[in-house]
């Protein structure tokens, strides 16, 4: 009766552990050793020491996919952040159909990042939806895909078509738990709708804000589906991302030890964000 | 796919309505709201209408077609290739659900109730997995399931996308909940250990199941980049990769709408049979 129980609970995670370490735990290791090669397709591999990120620094290539990243980052986060928070706030502040409007706003969040890039790839052609709309407002097409400013935020709005129902849900939840009473206090005490939001909504919406803003960040560095489907990573590599990078360095040159180099930068910034967010969360907990 | 940050705890507390809005800014926020569903639903239209539209016919945007034709849906559903990537990500999706629900609810389980050595290391190196994005080890993990032969097979494409810390971890939370004295009194009863997994552990958590399942097949049913590097013909590949592969052959925006239209069916059909369980386990548990 002493001893089942132990080993009866190791085989009971044996299953998930041996996947683990064979599919997530080894690789994990192994993009590190991996960088330090130069691995090709044919599987031949010598160890090259630091001569990958000797060569990293030097690429042009690498230090304008970190800044699209960033850059898309910065386009992405604030918009999506502000959709889903707008669109909680108003779902909030209805009962009337609120759950058939809650319905609709999560609905693309079901779909998949290549559906969305098809459709959107349409709805942004020269010939597509939105050129259709304002060629009746007599403004001439705009090619959205083509020109190297546009691309990153056309890009941020498929994205956040497409994910911001899951953010708007975790703050709608949030904004729920918030007392009816201390709002209604305010406003007997001649608070305006805007003193209310900012002096006591958003304050006590913090912790959903900021576990909404962390995953958005961390989402907004994987971008790729789309990327691969609408644009390739062009025009002229403006939305030739870090992920882009990964992938055409690992699956069209083959140079799995470079693309492995790649891949640890993005498991330093991903990195870098998680132990911010654990830092921040774990103070409000405490 | 992957989860990299913990959820904030739930406020405790009884939820209390809402302050009633006053009159005047009710019509302000109902139109905001039905513009914000018209940018939501509009995209979905339009693919619908171009989807329907004949073909070889310029589609005109912003402009209602003259005629509409099932012919471009009815080509896609006969095409050689779709019907291939269409049972492809159906057994992606549905031997990841069946075998993701088994493994993590035993993990859960034997996390949740059983003493073991090295039980806290490795629920903590499970949680630490989910900090390093998938992308960053996808060149070793190719290099490790192509080099024994993984590469255009089902289980090169299936068996790595099992091990997931988030199933794991939310079976762990869900039965971290349900009292002891049940599987103490199972235990004295004799049951064997298989027994009272498959009598308690698996009843009891049937709800967290069922919501786990789901965002299982929707993870796969539209999992993109794994698929992409992993299968290189039809064999394998699936319908997301599979739309990629049309779109660089077809030039009739009506058969890549079409397509694009068939490949979401499912993912729309669970979200209208099961949007509300969808949306509470969001809220719930903050699963992505």
């Amino acid at each position: 009766m002493r001893l089942r129980d132990p080993i009866t609970g190791l085989l009971f995670v044996l299953p998930m552990l041996v996947l683990f370490l064979i599919f997530r735990i080894f690789p994990t290791l192994g993009v590190a050793g991996m960088s330090l090669t130069n691995w090709n397709i044919g599987g031949d591999w010598n160890f090259v020491g630091a001569d990958n990120y000797a060569r990293l620094v030097n690429d042009a290539n690498f230090w304008s996919s970190l800044r699209v990243t960033l850059v898309y980052t910065a386009i992405y986060v604030p918009l999506v952040v502000l959709v889903s928070l707008g669109s909680a706030l108003l779902l909030n502040s209805v009962v009337f159909m609120r759950g058939l409007f809650r319905g609709i706003l999560f609905l693309p969040y079901v779909t998949s990042f290549v559906f969305a890039g098809i459709i959107w790839r349409w709805i942004y052609e020269f010939d597509g939806l939105i050129n259709g709309v304002l060629a009746k407002a007599d403004v001439a097409p705009v090619a959205f895909m083509e020109r190297s400013e546009l691309v990153l935020p056309a890009l941020a709005v498929v994205s956040c078509w497409k994910g911001f129902g899951y953010s708007m849900l975790i703050l709608l939840a949030g904004l729920k738990a918030i007392p009816g009473s201390y709002l209604e206090a305010a406003r007997v005490d001649g608070a305006s709708a805007w003193q209310r939001l900012r002096s006591i909504t958003l304050p006590l919406l913090k912790p959903a804000l900021f576990f909404v803003l962390v995953i958005e960040t961390i989402s907004s560095f994987q971008v790729f589906d789309t990327i691969y489907v609408m644009t390739g990573g062009g025009p002229a590599k403006a939305s030739y991302t870090l992920i882009y990078g990964i992938f055409e360095r690992g699956f069209r040159f083959w140079e799995f030890g470079y693309a492995a180099t790649w891949g640890m930068v993005l498991f330093a910034v991903v990195l870098v964000v998680s132990l911010i967010q654990r830092r921040f969360v774990g103070k409000e907990n405490t | 796919m992957t989860l990299t940050a913990t959820r904030p705890a739930a406020r405790a507390g009884r939820r209390q309505p809402a302050p009633p809005p006053r009159r005047g800014g009710t019509w302000a926020r109902y139109a905001l709201l039905a513009v914000m569903a018209l940018l939501t639903l509009g995209p979905f239209i339009a693919m619908l209408i171009v989807a329907l539209s004949p073909r070889g016919k310029p589609t005109v945007p912003a402009r209602w077609p003259e005629s509409l034709t099932f012919d471009n849906i009815a080509q896609v559903l006969n095409a050689s290739g779709f019907g291939q990537w269409t049972l492809n990500s159906l057994i992606y999706s549905a031997v990841s659900v069946v075998i993701i629900l088994l493994t993590s609810s035993m993990a859960g389980y034997a996390f949740a109730k059983k003493r073991f050595p090295g039980r806290d290391t490795i629920l903590w190196t499970f949680l630490a997995t989910m900090m390093v994005p998938f992308q960053a080890m996808l060149i070793p993990l190719y290099v490790l399931v192509s080099d024994f032969g993984g590469a255009d097979t089902f289980w090169g494409l299936i068996v790595p996308t099992l091990a997931n810390s988030q199933a794991v971890f939310l079976m762990r939370q869900f039965i971290l909940g349900l009292p002891d004295e049940l599987f103490d009194a199972a235990k004295v009863d004799g049951a064997s250990e298989l027994r009272v997994y498959w009598t308690i552990v698996v009843p009891l958590t049937k709800p967290i199941l069922a919501t786990l399942g789901v965002f299982v097949f929707l993870w796969h049913w539209n999992d993109f980049l794994w698929p992409l590097v992993i299968s290189q013909s039809d064999a394998t590949r699936t319908l997301t990769v599979g739309l990629t592969v049309l779109k660089t052959e077809e030039l009739q925006w009506s058969t890549l709408m079409s397509s694009a239209a068939v490949s979401a069916v499912p993912c729309l059909l669970v979200f209208f049979l099961l949007q509300r369980y969808l949306v509470n386990s969001i809220a719930m548990t903050g699963l992505k």
